[in-house]
């Protein structure tokens, strides 16, 4: 519908087109200390899961071992990001930043429990890390922002790993992923919270990441086979703070 | 399969609906939560045309509410984040409902067609405009002679003359129904003045003007909260078609002469088996439903694949009475005025 006494709010045309922020401030550089260390040591431990989720699944050991050697890859490109800007990553920040999720994800492997394992890495880290990821190539810096496009190509692969897998054992991982939903999700919130003035600063706005996230996030969902009113009540704790 | 995408009217309706669906934590949540909340597949349903032919439909809910059109990039995120939620789930042809084809066009979004890894493919969607104005003209054409309208002797002032579907119903107007004088109603200058060349004819007046001359006004425009008008200075009869959105001018209109009918709405001939439409305040939100809405399930019972509504200004009299035709034989008849009563069916309910 067309309309042309409308509200002011309305008309008119904004410019889109985002403004990049100045990489070379302190308080830019403060930022990207944390949130290059985030990503850095997310792709470490993406590493380390998908090879520790090769002894769980071991008749795909060689397809995650795979799926690992590119975190790696990639969380070698993201240390370049950060040493073009001259920026020493906070890497003690960001291993408190991920231990609550990493806990969940140890016991999950301890106790053998694949699906919890799937849902913390393949679902939830990846779909964190796929919404992050667009959401700063267009503030990034020229550097950063061909090698992260380069990176969200290879993330989608990883979502779909997680996704193939639990859709082909929809029925006996239901209430698993259920619970595994409950437990880690408002986890998931919370880091998004932790982020989000560093991520202010890249220019990098809390609202959309979240939107985002639970855009990849739901769509896993929908294709593993939850329905939209199971969509809507899993994800509504990554949008309660 | 075609696509719907709406939205509620204001934050608190949204929020009753989350309740109603069960989703206490978003019915609690603030706005601020709700602009972070993605678009939902609120429901898939079957159409039967009067034909025989059975479509299926999805119910897409941006999560969108009016409450924030003053966030820029929040109303453009609602928007594009649908519209790729509806090309992701396949969808053929997708109408944009309410404020979606209007936030779409005010902010230009048809220059950003990348939205995350898709590329939106415009002929996926509809404004559905041309069904809009066209259903607004019949709600003109077969109302007006009830009130004892005689569209021949009459001036129909049309405000928001200049808008996409404003500009579609005065062509209309002038070319196939005939009324005596068009009384073009707008803010932009230039734009009414293009339009009267393009007529052939028409007089450009302010609203205050037109008003108390015209035995037919088209709403094709939201109306300011600020606007008054005053009752007594309209002629009697005067029929009144509120085609803008939200449609609020029957709490603008207080007077037996004045007769109020929610335009651009139409009528299906069987019952629908969703919820939206109660959602969207129909009297009878089993069978009404928004004009735009009705253009994809037209487009997709005819398998006329692509963006038939679109852009600015592009309406013509040939694709009106396509959809016009094709609107009568699956089945959709315009909202009218009860001849019996004279009440307009909206009203009563």
């Amino acid at each position: 519908m067309a309309s042309s006494l409308l509200d002011p709010a309305v008309d008119g045309t904004p410019v889109l087109d985002v403004e990049l922020p100045d990489f070379t401030t302190e308080a830019y550089k403060s930022a990207y200390s944390r949130i290059n260390a985030i990503v850095i040591e997310g792709e470490q431990e993406a590493h380390d899961n998908y090879i520790s989720l090769g002894t769980l699944i071991p008749d795909q050991a060689d397809e995650l071992a795979q799926l690992a050697r590119m975190e790696m890859k990639h969380m070698k490109g993201f240390q370049a990001c950060g040493k073009n800007l001259s920026v020493e990553p906070d890497m003690v920040f960001a291993k408190e930043f991920f231990s609550d999720l990493h806990g969940n994800f140890r016991s999950a492997l301890e106790e053998n429990k694949v699906v919890t394992c799937l849902v913390i890495q393949a679902l939830m880290i990846e779909a964190f890390a796929i919404a992050a990821y667009h959401i700063y190539i267009p503030v990034a810096d020229p550097f950063a922002r061909k090698i992260t496009e380069g990176v969200v190509k290879d993330e989608y692969t990883h979502l779909n790993y997680g996704q193939e897998w639990l859709k082909a054992n929809f029925d006996s991982s239901r209430d698993e992923i259920i619970e595994a939903n409950k437990a880690n999700l408002p986890i998931i919130r919370r880091m998004l919270e932790e982020v989000a003035d560093d991520a202010a600063e890249l220019k990098m706005e809390k609202e959309s990441l979240i939107e985002d996230f639970l855009i990849a996030y739901q769509e896993a969902l929908m294709d593993i086979g939850f329905n939209s009113r199971d969509l809507a009540r899993m994800s509504a704790a990554a949008l309660v703070a | 399969m075609f696509g719907l995408i709406g939205h509620s009217s204001s934050f608190r309706d949204a929020r009753n609906t989350a309740r109603d669906l069960g989703f206490e934590d978003l019915a609690d949540g603030e706005l601020d939560l709700w602009c972070s909340a993605p678009p939902q597949l609120v429901e898939s349903f079957e159409v039967t045309s009067s034909t025989g032919k059975t479509i299926e439909g999805t119910y897409i809910d941006s999560c969108f509410v009016p409450e924030m059109l003053s966030r820029f990039k929040t109303a453009t995120r609602k928007v594009q984040n649908a519209m790729e939620l509806a090309q992701k789930r396949g969808i053929n042809i997708t109408a944009l409902g309410g404020f979606t084809s209007i936030i779409f066009e005010n902010f230009n979004l048809a220059k950003f067609q990348q939205i995350r890894s898709t590329l939106l493919q415009w002929d996926r969607f509809t404004t559905g405009n041309t069904h809009t104005a066209w259903v607004i003209c019949r709600q003109v054409e077969q109302n007006a002679p009830r009130l004892g309208i005689d569209l021949k002797a009459a001036k129909v002032a049309v405000v928001g003359a200049t808008g996409d579907i404003g500009s579609a119903v005065c062509r209309w107007m002038a070319n196939k129904t005939g009324v005596a004088e068009l009384l073009l109603v707008a803010r932009q200058q230039q734009r009414l003045e293009d339009l009267r060349e393009e007529l052939g004819g028409g007089r450009i007046l302010t609203l205050e003007q037109a008003l108390p001359e015209a035995d037919v006004v088209v709403w094709v425009a939201s109306l300011p909260q600020t606007l008054e008008i005053d009752s007594n200075s309209l002629r009697k009869p005067c029929l009144m078609i509120d085609g803008g959105y939200p449609k609020n001018l029957d709490s603008k209109v207080m007077s037996e002469h004045v007769t109020v009918l929610k335009g651009g709405i139409v009528e299906f001939a069987r019952d629908i088996g969703w919820q939206m439409m109660t959602v969207a305040d129909m009297a009878n939100p089993r069978r009404q439903l928004f004009a735009c809405f009705a253009e994809a399930m037209l487009l997709e019972f005819e398998g006329i694949h692509t963006n038939f509504s679109w852009g600015r200004n592009n309406i013509t009299l040939e694709a009106m009475e396509q959809i016009g035709m094709a609107s009568i034989r699956h089945g959709f008849s315009a909202l009218g005025i009860d001849p019996n009563t004279l009440n307009p069916q909206p009203l009563a309910a």
